[in-house]
C-alpha cells in the first residue's frame, strides 16, 4: 500500500466487498458498456473494474497502480451496467468508492482538479458562467468553429466552443410553425385532458437550480418552474442550495461531495417542501443516492435518506406513475429523445420523459440506434478523455443525424452540451446541426402557444432567451 | 512484442501485469492464472498476422470471446497469450435469400439475431449468456441454449467456417452448398474448446422467426411430479421450444432477491414450458400441455397472454444464477446430461449429494434435453467448504455418468472437467482425439492444457519450436506397400468369421460380419495384409451397383443387424448399422415416433449407410441432416479398434466431435457398426402440395415467395422428370392438423392455388417415390450451390434432361437447401454424351462459385477420353488446399495404412480413375 491514507482505502472498499461479491463474473454488462465496446479491453468494461476493485481489497493490487487507476478513471460512470447487470451489482456506488481509494494513492491530473474546484466554489464559477454567457451571446464561438482547424490545441478550443455554443436555446422551438399552419405530420388522436391550468393545490415542489444548469441553461430552470406551475404544483424558492455534488462524488471527491450534500438537504428541509424536482439527470441520480453518500455519517443518514425519497426527476414530478400532464397546444416538429444514462441506467426513469413529450400534440418523437448508449459527456468525461468521449459522442451524433429530424431532446445538460457539440463539429457542419433542447422546454412552449401559464409564476421570462 | 504491436496498435497489446489482472479468469472464477500477454486484433488480417507471429515465435495462444465460459476454456495455461475477439464484431452480411449470415467471431449472439429480425429471421441457439457472449465462443462450445430442445444446437446452425491454424496458416471449412465435400471439419471444429485453431469468419444459418409463442408455467409439489410432467409432455408428441425447471431452492433464492418473480415459495418446483409456432395450433398445444401438467400433480398451472406475462413468467428462470450471486458470495454452476428418462432418480440422488456434504444445492435444468445445471453455493474463503464443493462436484458427475449421462452438456470440459474425461471415454477414444488435436496443432501450442487428460495429446513444453514429440510420419494413405494378397487375406477371415460370414459369389468377394467384434477382426486382418476395404453398407447406398476395384475387399453390413433398441420417453434409438431405415421406421412407428432422414435410395438404405455417406435428402430443410440427429456412435477405425463415440444423450459437448467427424467421412476413419439417434414424435398431419412451374424465373419467383411467409416446413423440393415435363415444385407440411390446414392457408395466400394436395399416406408415398428416383440412372451426380441460385443452376441443366428423352433422367432440387441431383442413362437415346454432361457440370461448379460436386455413379471408361468424370476445381494452394492437407492428415491418423480410400472419391475410384481432389493414383 503506498501513501498516508492507504489503510483507509483499503478498509472501504473492504466494507463494500460483499457489495462486490454480488458480481458473479457472468459478463453481461460488456455489451453494454460504451468503453469495452469501442476498446474492446475487458480492463475497460464493468467486470474488469469489478475484477479490479476485488484485487486492491483482497490486497492483490496495489491502489497506485496504473491498471486501477487508468481504468477507473476511463469508465464514464454511465451505469449501462447496471440496467443489465442480472446480479443487481451497485456499480456506481462501488466505482465512486473505488474513486475514492485510487485518489488517495494518486491524485487526478491538474485540469481536472481545477474544474472540481472551480465548480465547488460559487465565488469563481458565477463569474465563469457570467463570462461564458456573454462570449456565447457574442456569436463569436459560431463564427470560431466555422474558422478554426480540427486538431491540436485549437481542435481542443473548437471542441470547448461548440460546447458553449451548443448549450445555448434550441431557435428552431420557437420557430416551429405556427399551429395555424397544417402540421407536417397528422396530428395524434384529440388530446384527452382538457388544457386547463390547474389550480395550484398539488404538492410544495422545490427546484434544484443547480450549477451549469443555472449558469448555462437558466432557461430550462424558468421553464421549469412555468411547467409545474401550469400542473398546479405550488413551486417553492429554496434559497442556499448549491451544487448537488454528483461530479465530485463520481470523481471519488466523496468528502467535498459530502459537504455539498449537507447543505442542499439542509437547505430544501428549510424550505419544506414535500418534493424534490430536478431538471438535470446527473444531479438528480446524484441527489436520490445522498442516503448511501451519507450513511457512515449517524448524524445526517437518516436525514439525507428522507431527503432522497423525495428527490425526482421533474418528468416524474410532472408525468410518474398516476399523474398525467396538462396538454398544450400542438408543436408540428420532429425530436429525437436521447435518453441520458443518469435518467435512464442510474435513475430507472424511462417512461415519464415520453409520457411529456406525449402531453405535445403534433410532436414526432423519434429514437436513434443504440439510444440507451451513453453520448461521452459523462460530466467532464468529454474534457478529461477528449479522444475516447469525441468517439463514443461521434457514434451518437451520427445516430441521431441519421433520424433526419432537426432537434434533439435529453434531459441534462452535460449530455446536451455534449451531443450538441458532437452535432457541431461532425459532418453536416455548425449551420444545420441538429439543435438541443430539454424535453421540458418543448411542453413549455406549447403551454406559451396555449396561453397557459404565462403569468401563473410571474417569472415574465419568455422561452428561448435566457 | 514489438511486431504484434506494429500490426495491432500499441493499445491492443498488453502486457504489463496489473493490467493482465483482470484476464485471469473467465466465467468460471475458481482458476485464476494471469496469462502472458494479452493481443486484441480489430480485423481478420491482423488476426491472422498476430498467429502467424505467435507461431514463429513458438508462443502458445488462447482464444478467448467475451470470456463468459463456465469451464476455464479460455484460462491461459502454460504461459498463453491471450487472443482476444472483442473488437472482431462486425456482422459482414445478412443474406435473407440463403437465410444465412457471415460474421466475425467477436460477434455478440443477441445482436446477430437482433440484425436477422429486420428481415424476419433469427440466429436459433440461444444460450443463456446471449446478450454476452460471441458467435466464436459459441462455435468453440457448441452451445447450447433453452430452446435447443426443438431447434438444436450450436453446430447445427454452423454451415461453414474459415479458421486460422495454430501454425499461421488459413483454411476455410464447409460453407453453405459445400456441405457435401470431404470431411465435416466444421463439425468436428464446432466443440473443439479453441483446441484447434481460431475462427476468423463464421458463416451461419438463419430461421424464420417464430409467427407465436405461448408460455406456461406449473407449479409442482416436487421436482419428480415435474419430471413426471416432462415425461408425459414430450410423450403425447409435443414438442414443446423449450421445458424448464427451477427446484425449491432456486425459486427461494430468486423470491428472496431484488428480482422476485411471484412464484410461491411453498412449491417444489416450476416448470415453464413454451411453444412456438404459427399461430393456429398453439393454444392446443398449450392447453393439452396444461392439461398434462394437472394430470402429472400441477398444483397450479399460469399462462401468458401478453409479452409482458411471459416475460414475467420467465423471470424466475432467466434470473436465477443472478439472484444466486446474491445470496452466496460463491456460485459454481455445473453442467452436465442424463437421459431425459432418468431425471428424476438423478435429482434425488444429487440433493443426497449435497446434504450429505452440508452445501446447499439449488438445480436449474434444461429438462426436455436431460441437461442439469446444480448450482453449489459456497464462500471461497472458507477452505473446507470449498474442499466440499470439489468432492461434491465429483459426485454428482458419477452420478450422470452411471445414469447413462455425460460430464458436460454445453459448459464444455475447459479445464475444469478434464479429470472426468477417462470416466466417460475409454483410452481408444481419448487416444483418438488427442491424434485429431496433434493434426491441427502437433505442438500443442494452442489452448494448452485444455479438455484432454493428462497423459493424452501434444504437451506444450515451452520448447523452442521443436515438437515435443515426433509425429508420425508413416508413409502417405494408399501408397502403403501391400504385404498379402486378398486370398490369403480371405482364408484368413473364413478362420475368424461366423459362417456366412464370406460371400464369394459376385464380382469380389464381400465379407459380412455379423458384429463388432468381427468387424474389428475383418479391419485389423485387412490393415495387418494391407488391404483395401471398400464398405458398401446394404448394397444399396451411393454408387452401388458399380464394378469394384480389383483387388478389393467388399464389406456389407447385411448381417448388422442385431440391436433396436428404442427409448420412447427419451426419444431415441440405439441402432445397428445394418438396419435398413425401413426397417427402423417400423418399429419406431408402433411408438408414434419417426427418424426424419429420406436419402437418396429411399428406405432400403442402412442407417450406417445413410450416416457413412451423411447424404441428405428433401427432409433437410425441415429437421436438419442425419448429422444433426446422431447422438452418438461405434465406429472400428482402419486399425481395426472400435471407439464408442458420443453418448447417450441430446447434448453432449465432453471432448471433440468425433461423431461429426466420422459422419459422412464415407468410411474413409472406419466403419460404422452401431448409431444412436435423436428420434422425433410422428407427426399428426402430413401434406403435399404440389404444383407445376414454367422454367425460367417462376421457380424463382415462387420460392422467393414462399421463404417470405417464413412458414415452418418440412420440405421444399423442385423436380423435373423425363424430357417432357417441366417443373414440379413440391411442398411438404407436418404437425398437428390445425397447423397444417393453417400453413396451407398462408402459402396460397401468398402464392395462388396450388394443383395437388397429397394427404398423409399418399403424401408419404410420393416422397418415397422420389427418394427412389435417384437410384435409376447411370450417371449420377450431386451439386452443393447457394439456395438462391438453385433454380438458375436447375434451369442450366434442364436441356440435359430433353435432350435425353429417357423417361427416368430426372433432376432433383432442394430449394431451401440448393442441393441439386442430376441422374441420366449414359447417352443412351440419342442424349447428351458423358463429355457434354461433363463439360456442362464443370461450367456450373466452376472456380468463383460457392458449391460442391460429387460424382455418384458414372459410365465405366472404355479407354476413352470423353468419359473422363467432371472435376470439381481443386485448389493446389490457399486455404481450400490447406483443408485437404489437413483432411488427409486426420485420414491417416485413423487409417494409418491406408486401407480405407474411400472417402475422398469412393466413386469414381472405384472406376479407376484419379481422385478429383487427391490427384494421387488409385
Amino acid at each position: 500500500m503506498t501513501g498516508p491514507d492507504s489503510h483507509g482505502l483499503a478498509r472501504a472498499l473492504d466494507a463494500a466487498e460483499s457489495r462486490l461479491d454480488h458480481c458473479v463474473h457472468c459478463g453481461f454488462c460488456l455489451p453494454a458498456c460504451p468503453t469495452y465496446v469501442r476498446l474492446g479491453d475487458e480492463a475497460d468494461s464493468p467486470r474488469g473494474r469489478l475484477h479490479l476493485m476485488r484485487a486492491v481489497a483482497e490486497g492483490r493490487l496495489e491502489p497506485a497502480a496504473p491498471a486501477f487507476q487508468d481504468h477507473l478513471d476511463r469508465c464514464l460512470g454511465c451505469r449501462a451496467c447496471e440496467t443489465v447487470c442480472p446480479s443487481g451489482v451497485e456499480y456506481g456506488y462501488l466505482l465512486e468508492r473505488a474513486r475514492a481509494v485510487a485518489r488517495g494513492s494518486s491524485p487526478p491530473d491538474r485540469a481536472t482538479r481545477l474544474l472540481l474546484a472551480l465548480v465547488a466554489r460559487p465565488v469563481l464559477f458565477r463569474p465563469w458562467m457570467a463570462l461564458s454567457r456573454i462570449l456565447r451571446a457574442t456569436g463569436l464561438p459560431r463564427l470560431l468553429l466555422r474558422r478554426l482547424p480540427a486538431g491540436g490545441v485549437a481542435g481542443q478550443l473548437r471542441f470547448g466552443l461548440a460546447m458553449l455554443e451548443a448549450s445555448g436555446p434550441a431557435r428552431r422551438v420557437g420557430r416551429a410553425a405556427a399551429p395555424s399552419t397544417p402540421p407536417a405530420t397528422p396530428p395524434p388522436s384529440p388530446p384527452t385532458s382538457v388544457p386547463t391550468p390547474a389550480p395550484a393545490i398539488g404538492p410544495r415542489v422545490g427546484i434544484l437550480t443547480g450549477c451549469v444548469q443555472e449558469g448555462l441553461f437558466r432557461r430550462v430552470n424558468d421553464a421549469t418552474r412555468r411547467v409545474l406551475a401550469v400542473n398546479g404544483f405550488q413551486v417553492v424558492e429554496v434559497p442556499g442550495q448549491g451544487c448537488c455534488g454528483a461530479l465530485h462524488a463520481h470523481a471519488g471527491e466523496l468528502e467535498r461531495a459530502r459537504g455539498m450534500a449537507r447543505r442542499n438537504i439542509a437547505a430544501f428541509e428549510a424550505a419544506g417542501v414535500e418534493e424534490v424536482a430536478v431538471n438535470a439527470a446527473g444531479c438528480g441520480s446524484a441527489m436520490k443516492e445522498y442516503g448511501e453518500l451519507l450513511e457512515e455519517d449517524p448524524e445526517w443518514r437518516d436525514r439525507a435518506r428522507a431527503f432522497s425519497a423525495r428527490v425526482r426527476d421533474v418528468s416524474e414530478v410532472v408525468a410518474g406513475e398516476g399523474r398525467t400532464p396538462v396538454q398544450g397546444a400542438p408543436l408540428p416538429l420532429a425530436v429525437v429523445y436521447d435518453p441520458p444514462c443518469h435518467l435512464l441506467h442510474a435513475q430507472k426513469v424511462e417512461e415519464p420523459p415520453l409520457r411529456m413529450l406525449a402531453a405535445v400534440p403534433g410532436l414526432r418523437v423519434l429514437h436513434p440506434r443504440d439510444g440507451e448508449g451513453c453520448c461521452g459527456g459523462a460530466g467532464i468525461y468529454a474534457l478529461t478523455h477528449p479522444e475516447l468521449g469525441g468517439r463514443i459522442g461521434g457514434d451518437k451524433a451520427k445516430a441521431i443525424r441519421e433520424c433526419g429530424a432537426s432537434l434533439v431532446a435529453t434531459g441534462n445538460p452535460g449530455c446536451a452540451m455534449q451531443i450538441g457539440a458532437m452535432l457541431r463539429l461532425g459532418d453536416g457542419g455548425v449551420d444545420d446541426a441538429p439543435e438541443v433542447c430539454h424535453p421540458l422546454e418543448l411542453l413549455d412552449e406549447s403551454y406559451r402557444r396555449a396561453d397557459l401559464g404565462a403569468t401563473s409564476d410571474g417569472s415574465g421570462v419568455t422561452p428561448g432567451r435566457s | 512484442v514489438e511486431e504484434i504491436r506494429r500490426v495491432v496498435g500499441p493499445g491492443a497489446v498488453i502486457t504489463a501485469p496489473d493490467r493482465l489482472l483482470v484476464y485471469e479468469s473467465d466465467g468460471l472464477t475458481q482458476y485464476r492464472v494471469p496469462p502472458s500477454g494479452v493481443v486484441l486484433p480489430g480485423n481478420e488480417d491482423e488476426l491472422r498476422r498476430v498467429l502467424r507471429l505467435l507461431a514463429e515465435a513458438g508462443l502458445p495462444f488462447v482464444m478467448r470471446g467475451a470470456g463468459t465460459g463456465l469451464s476455464g476454456g479460455a484460462l491461459a495455461l502454460d504461459g498463453a497469450v491471450v487472443v482476444g475477439t472483442a473488437r472482431m464484431n462486425r456482422i459482414l452480411a445478412v443474406e435473407p435469400d440463403d437465410r444465412r449470415a457471415r460474421v466475425e467471431p467477436g460477434v455478440v449472439n443477441a445482436l446477430l439475431s437482433r440484425a436477422s429480425l429486420a428481415h424476419g429471421l433469427v440466429y436459433a441457439p440461444d444460450p443463456s449468456s446471449q446478450s454476452a457472449c460471441t458467435l466464436g465462443g459459441n462455435v468453440a462450445e457448441n452451445s447450447g441454449g433453452p430452446h435447443c430442445l426443438k431447434y438444436g444446437v450450436t453446430s447445427r446452425y454452423v454451415t461453414g467456417l474459415r479458421v486460422i491454424l495454430p501454425d499461421g496458416s488459413e483454411a476455410e471449412f464447409g460453407g453453405m452448398g459445400r456441405e457435401e465435400e470431404g470431411l465435416d471439419l466444421v463439425g468436428l471444429f464446432v466443440g473443439s474448446e479453441g483446441c484447434f485453431g481460431a475462427a476468423s469468419e463464421i458463416e451461419v444459418a438463419l430461421v424464420p422467426q417464430p409467427r407465436g409463442v405461448r408460455t406456461l408455467l406449473a407449479l409442482f409439489a416436487t421436482v419428480e411430479s415435474a419430471g413426471v410432467a416432462v415425461t408425459a409432455i414430450m410423450a403425447r408428441g409435443l414438442l414443446p421450444a423449450a421445458l424448464e425447471i427451477v427446484d425449491r431452492e432456486t425459486i427461494r433464492a430468486v423470491e428472496a432477491s431484488v428480482f422476485a418473480a411471484g412464484y410461491p415459495t411453498h412449491v417444489g418446483a416450476a416448470l415453464v414450458v413454451e411453444f412456438d409456432g404459427l399461430e393456429e395450433g398453439l393454444d392446443e398445444e398449450a392447453e393439452l400441455a396444461a392439461l398434462l401438467c394437472r394430470e402429472s400433480g400441477a398444483e397450479e398451472v399460469r399462462t401468458a397472454a401478453t409479452a409482458a406475462e411471459r416475460t414475467a413468467l420467465w423471470q424466475g428462470r432467466k434470473k436465477a444464477f443472478g439472484a444466486m450471486g446474491r445470496i452466496a458470495p460463491d456460485l459454481l454452476v455445473q453442467d452436465a446430461t442424463v437421459p431425459r428418462s432418468r431425471l428424476p432418480q438423478v435429482l434425488a440422488r444429487i440433493e443426497e449429494i449435497g446434504r450429505r456434504h452440508g452445501l446447499r444445492v439449488a438445480n436449474v435444468f434444461h429438462a426436455g434435453d436431460g441437461n442439469l445445471h446444480p448450482n453449489l453455493l459456497f464462500d471461497r474463503r472458507d477452505p473446507d467448504e470449498l474442499a466440499r464443493v470439489e468432492a461434491a462436484s465429483g459426485e454428482i458427475m458419477e452420478v450422470c455418468i452411471e445414469a447413462g449421462g455425460t460430464i458436460t452438456g454445453e459448459h464444455g470440459v475447459g479445464v475444469d472437467k478434464r479429470r472426468y474425461m477417462p470416466r466417460v471415454y475409454g483410452p481408444a477414444v481419448l487416444d483418438r482425439m488427442a491424434s485429431v488435436k496433434e493434426a491441427f496443432d502437433p505442438l500443442g501450442r494452442c489452448n494448452p492444457g485444455k479438455v484432454l487428460p493428462d497423459g493424452y495429446g501434444p504437451r506444450w513444453t515451452g520448447g523452442g519450436g521443436a515438437p515435443a514429440e515426433e509425429p508420425d510420419r508413416s508413409p502417405e494413405r494408399g501408397t502403403h506397400p501391400r504385404r498379402g494378397s486378398l486370398d490369403a487375406l480371405l482364408t484368413r477371415l473364413e478362420r475368424e468369421l461366423s459362417p456366412g460370414g464370406l460371400d464369394a459369389g459376385g464380382s469380389a468377394p464381400r465379407v459380412l460380419p455379423r458384429d463388432e467384434a468381427e468387424m474389428a477382426a475383418v479391419l485389423r486382418l485387412a490393415a495387418e495384409d494391407g488391404i483395401p476395404v471398400q464398405p458398401v453398407g446394404r448394397g444399396v447406398e451411393g454408387g452401388a451397383g458399380a464394378r469394384p476395384e480389383p483387388g478389393v475387399l467388399l464389406l456389407g453390413t447385411d448381417r448388422l443387424t442385431g440391436t433396436v433398441e428404442h427409448a420412447p420417453d427419451d426419444l431415441q434409438v440405439q441402432v445397428a448399422a445394418g438396419v435398413t431405415l425401413d426397417g427402423l421406421a417400423a418399429t419406431l412407428a408402433g411408438r408414434g415416433q419417426w427418424l426424419p432422414v429420406d436419402p437418396p435410395g429411399g428406405g432400403r438404405v442402412s442407417v450406417g449407410g445413410v450416416v457413412s455417406t451423411g447424404v441428405a435428402g428433401p427432409l433437410a430443410a425441415g429437421y436438419g441432416r442425419v448429422r444433426d440427429q446422431l447422438l452418438g456412435l461405434t465406429l472400428v477405425d482402419g486399425t481395426g479398434t472400435p471407439l464408442v463415440l458420443g453418448g447417450r444423450v441430446v447434448k453432449n459437448v465432453a471432448g471433440f466431435d468425433l461423431v461429426r467427424l466420422a459422419t459422412g467421412a464415407r468410411g474413409g476413419l472406419g466403419v460404422v457398426t452401431s448409431v444412436t439417434l435423436r428420434l422425433f414424435p410422428l407427426p399428426a398431419r402430413d401434406r403435399t402440395l404440389e404444383r407445376e412451374v414454367p422454367q425460367g424465373a417462376a421457380l424463382g419467383e415462387l420460392r422467393g415467395r414462399i421463404l417470405a411467409t417464413g412458414l415452418p416446413l418440412a420440405a421444399l423440393e423442385a423436380v423435373a422428370v423425363g424430357p417432357a415435363s417441366g417443373i414440379t415444385a413440391l411442398v411438404r407440411l407436418q404437425g398437428s392438423a390445425e397447423a397444417v390446414s393453417a400453413a396451407t392457408r398462408i402459402l396460397e395466400a401468398a402464392t395462388g392455388p396450388w394443383d395437388r394436395a397429397l394427404e398423409d399416406d399418399a403424401s408419404r408415398a410420393r416422397w418415397a417415390a422420389l427418394s427412389q428416383g435417384e437410384a435409376g440412372g447411370e450417371i449420377l451426380l450431386r451439386l452443393g450451390g447457394l439456395p438462391s441460385r438453385g433454380p438458375e443452376r436447375m434451369g442450366a441443366l434442364l436441356p440435359l434432361l430433353q435432350a435425353t428423352g429417357a423417361g427416368d433422367a430426372a433432376l432433383h432440387l432442394g430449394l431451401l437447401d440448393g442441393r441439386l441431383r442430376l441422374s441420366l442413362p449414359a447417352g443412351g437415346g440419342g442424349g447428351a454424351s458423358p463429355e457434354q454432361v461433363a463439360r456442362l457440370v464443370e461450367d456450373l461448379q466452376g472456380e468463383g462459385t460457392q458449391g460442391s460436386l460429387r460424382v455418384v455413379r458414372w459410365p465405366s471408361p472404355r479407354g476413352d477420353e470423353g468419359f473422363r468424370p467432371p472435376r470439381a476445381p481443386s485448389a493446389t494452394d490457399g486455404p481450400r488446399a490447406r483443408t485437404r492437407r489437413l483432411e488427409e492428415e486426420l485420414l491417416r491418423r485413423f487409417d494409418p495404412r491406408g486401407i480405407l480410400p474411400g472417402c475422398r472419391a469412393p466413386d469414381a475410384w472405384r472406376h479407376g480413375w484419379a481422385s478429383p481432389t487427391r490427384g494421387g493414383t488409385p
